[in-house]
């Protein structure tokens, strides 16, 4: 059976970690439990002073990446956005040495995120891409009573609280069978953080430096990538970015029958988009046949490369884990894939997938993912993702394609499924999930929250 | 209707048309009188590309993009005994680059040594925008970067934040960009010659 430290993450601490864990946010370092159980909270700052003692109050509650296998399995997070820190009352300097994609917010960056067409900001959720969200607080749990606990912590801290709004509340956890909205179980692979004090899972590759992921540390390169200021404001902390998509299930199950016209066809359809059976089982391992057993084991469900797969015979080159991770693929570029990772936190929420959903007005049953990404230089990262990896094919040999599961499809557009003798190319493949709503996160350390909750008010 | 939008938008258009035409003559007023001469026997073509307004769009944070081939032009002054050293590292190399395979994207280089050896202008054909993956060539190809550009005024060394602002401080966006094939990338040129060949190999057989 699974021991009380296997049981959240699959990881084992066995290496004395290097990293400040007891600074870090837990949610960075900790994995997202299965089954999991949660509430996000997005608040705005009405008045600097109140902010900052909501924050005051709040910190005690925040917790680190210390005693992560031994730790009460439920945790609050708190990231604030540039709106948020000018709230706060955050003095002009250390504003501007936040990155400019982060100053400006999600919503202003569409252009270098290619959020256009259906996924363009105006189409957003009204709480979106306003400015209004200032602070958003996650509770997490691998069990309802936990979260209950949690979130009830969380709003002791801001109900009836003046000078804090709550601008709307997201309750979310995985659907029977730990499934998200279009029935795949997700969020298998993830990079093992060196320092961290974990032992990567079979298949996360070699550690990749800590700097990537949390400022203050060297990066792949040697050095630290650069930290907002003041230091105790910067050290330790990340970037967190929230994508919010509506799933289309109506026209995914469209989709699928048009092009599949038996069960097992369709299930190997939905397979091939994204390179693993929707159990969890990859392509890699189990090329002909589902293993829902391979699927839940995270000591085997990530352990393949694609040696063996040269030309996308089992994993198509589109594929969506294939471009989000090409691992050791030849791409058709020089690229260091270990400098383009996220720490992926995603939460589904909404009603369950629905095999039977077809229609138009299936699609917008409210359910979907609210993805939720952190690095020290995430806003560049997804940036990069979106342009290089998820609306263009080019650099894995896919030209012409977007990714089939969060790529903005274009009219006519094509999903190519390389096999003997002759390739499948699927024409008519449809957005199956619309972006609704964005925005960028900082994360700071323990010590930066509580810095930035004791800021004297002169100057506002 | 398409048409008719067309048709409605005409006569604005040939007004926008004639306007840029006639500011056109008036700049060429002073031109030597070949050109003056050689302007009016060609205008008819010039209308018909004012017409056709394909315009190159941009690469990013600075240069010019057709379809999926950008430039990059940047003039560099020398270090001290720079133009000595990197003629050396040239003519080792055959007076090619053969590093550029590695990168996969560079559909040409060009190192043209100017003013007595203290200037080097440095000119690339290459896919996409250069910006997002300098992060990769700092962690890839660190060092054959800083022996290249050790020997240019100012190079910070790849791995400072400072390089992407060197490298665009001393890029110039060039005014005009044409490209034959802009849809055509090295890596799908490559594979075309392969495809290419095999089809022929093919037809071999068959025939």
């Amino acid at each position: 059976m699974l021991s009380v430290n296997e049981s959240i993450d699959g990881n084992r601490s066995t290496c004395a970690p290097t990293l400040e864990l007891d600074e870090i946010q837990a949610t960075v370092l900790r994995q997202r439990p299965a089954p999991y159980f949660g509430t996000h909270a997005f608040l705005r700052v009405d008045d600097s002073p109140a902010g900052r003692k909501f924050l005051r109050r709040l910190a005690p509650y925040v917790d680190s990446a210390a005693g992560w296998s031994t730790a009460t399995n439920a945790w609050l997070a708190v990231g604030i956005t540039y709106a948020g820190l000018e709230a706060l009352g955050l003095p002009e300097n250390s504003l501007q040495s936040f990155p400019e994609a982060f100053r400006v917010g999600m919503r202003a960056r569409a252009r270098q995120l290619g959020d256009d067409g259906v996924n363009d900001p105006k189409n957003w959720d009204k709480e979106f891409g306003k400015g209004q969200i200032h602070i958003g607080v996650s509770a997490f749990s691998d069990s309802k009573e936990k979260w209950r606990r949690a979130i009830a912590i969380a709003r002791e801290q801001y109900e009836g609280f003046s000078g804090v709004s709550v601008l709307f509340t997201q309750d979310f956890g995985a659907q029977p069978g730990d499934r998200n909205s279009l029935g795949y179980k997700d969020g298998i692979d993830q990079p093992a953080i060196e320092g961290s004090g974990a032992e990567p899972l079979p298949g996360q590759g070699r550690p990749i430096k800590a700097g990537e992921f949390i400022l203050g540390y060297p990066g792949e390169a040697g050095v630290p990538i650069p930290m907002p200021q003041p230091d105790i404001l910067g050290r330790n902390g990340t970037y967190v970015g929230l994508r919010k998509y509506q799933s289309r299930v109506g026209a995914f199950n469209r989709f699928l029958r048009a092009n599949g016209s038996t069960e097992e066809e369709r299930e190997l359809l939905a397979a091939k988009l994204v390179g693993r059976w929707r159990s969890g089982a990859p392509l890699t391992l189990a090329p002909d046949v589902d293993n829902p057993t391979l699927g839940a084991d995270p000591q085997r469900n990530n352990d393949f490369d694609y040696a063996n797969d040269p030309h996308g015979r089992h994993v198509p080159f589109g594929a969506h884990i294939r471009r989000m991770n090409p691992r050791d693929t030849k791409l058709t570029r020089l690229t260091d894939v270990n400098i383009h990772r996220l720490i992926r936190r995603g939460t589904t929420f909404g009603l369950p997938y629905d095999p039977n959903a077809l229609s138009d007005q299936d699609d917008e049953v409210p359910r979907g993912s609210y993805f939720l990404f952190m690095s020290a230089k995430a806003m560049a990262t997804i940036e990069f993702l979106q342009q290089e990896w998820l609306n263009d094919g080019d650099f894995i040999g896919a030209n012409g394609e977007r990714d089939p599961i969060i790529g903005r499809q274009e009219e006519g557009a094509t999903f190519t499924i390389p096999k003997e003798p002759v390739r499948r190319r699927i024409r008519g493949i449809e957005t199956f999930n619309v972006l609704r709503g964005g925005e960028y996160f900082f994360m700071p350390s323990l010590s930066g929250l509580k810095w930035l909750a004791n800021l004297s008010g002169a100057g506002g | 209707m398409a048409t008719q939008t067309a048709i409605a938008n005409r006569p604005k258009q040939d007004l926008a048309v004639e306007q840029q035409i006639q500011k056109l003559r008036q700049i060429y007023a002073d031109a030597p009188e070949m050109g003056r001469v050689a302007l009016e026997k060609i205008m008819g073509e010039l209308e018909a590309a004012v017409y056709s307004q394909l315009k190159a769009s941009t690469a990013g944070r600075i240069g010019l993009r057709q379809g999926k081939v950008s430039e990059l032009t940047a003039i560099v002054k020398f270090t001290s005994g720079g133009a000595k050293r990197l003629r050396a590292l040239l003519n080792v190399l055959g007076n090619n680059f053969q590093g550029a395979d590695k990168v996969g994207t560079l559909h040409d280089m060009r190192f043209v040594f100017l003013d007595n050896d203290t200037k080097l202008l440095f000119a690339t054909a290459y896919d996409g925008d250069w910006d997002p993956y300098i992060d990769d060539f700092a962690t890839k190809i660190p060092d054959a970067l800083d022996v290249l550009f050790c020997d240019a005024e100012g190079y910070p060394g790849m791995h400072s934040p400072a390089v992407r602002d060197w490298i665009a401080g001393n890029q110039i966006t060039a005014d005009a960009w044409y490209v034959a094939s802009p849809n055509l990338t090295v890596a799908e040129t490559k594979r075309l010659e392969k495809v290419g060949g095999a089809v022929e190999e093919f037809l071999d057989k068959i025939g």
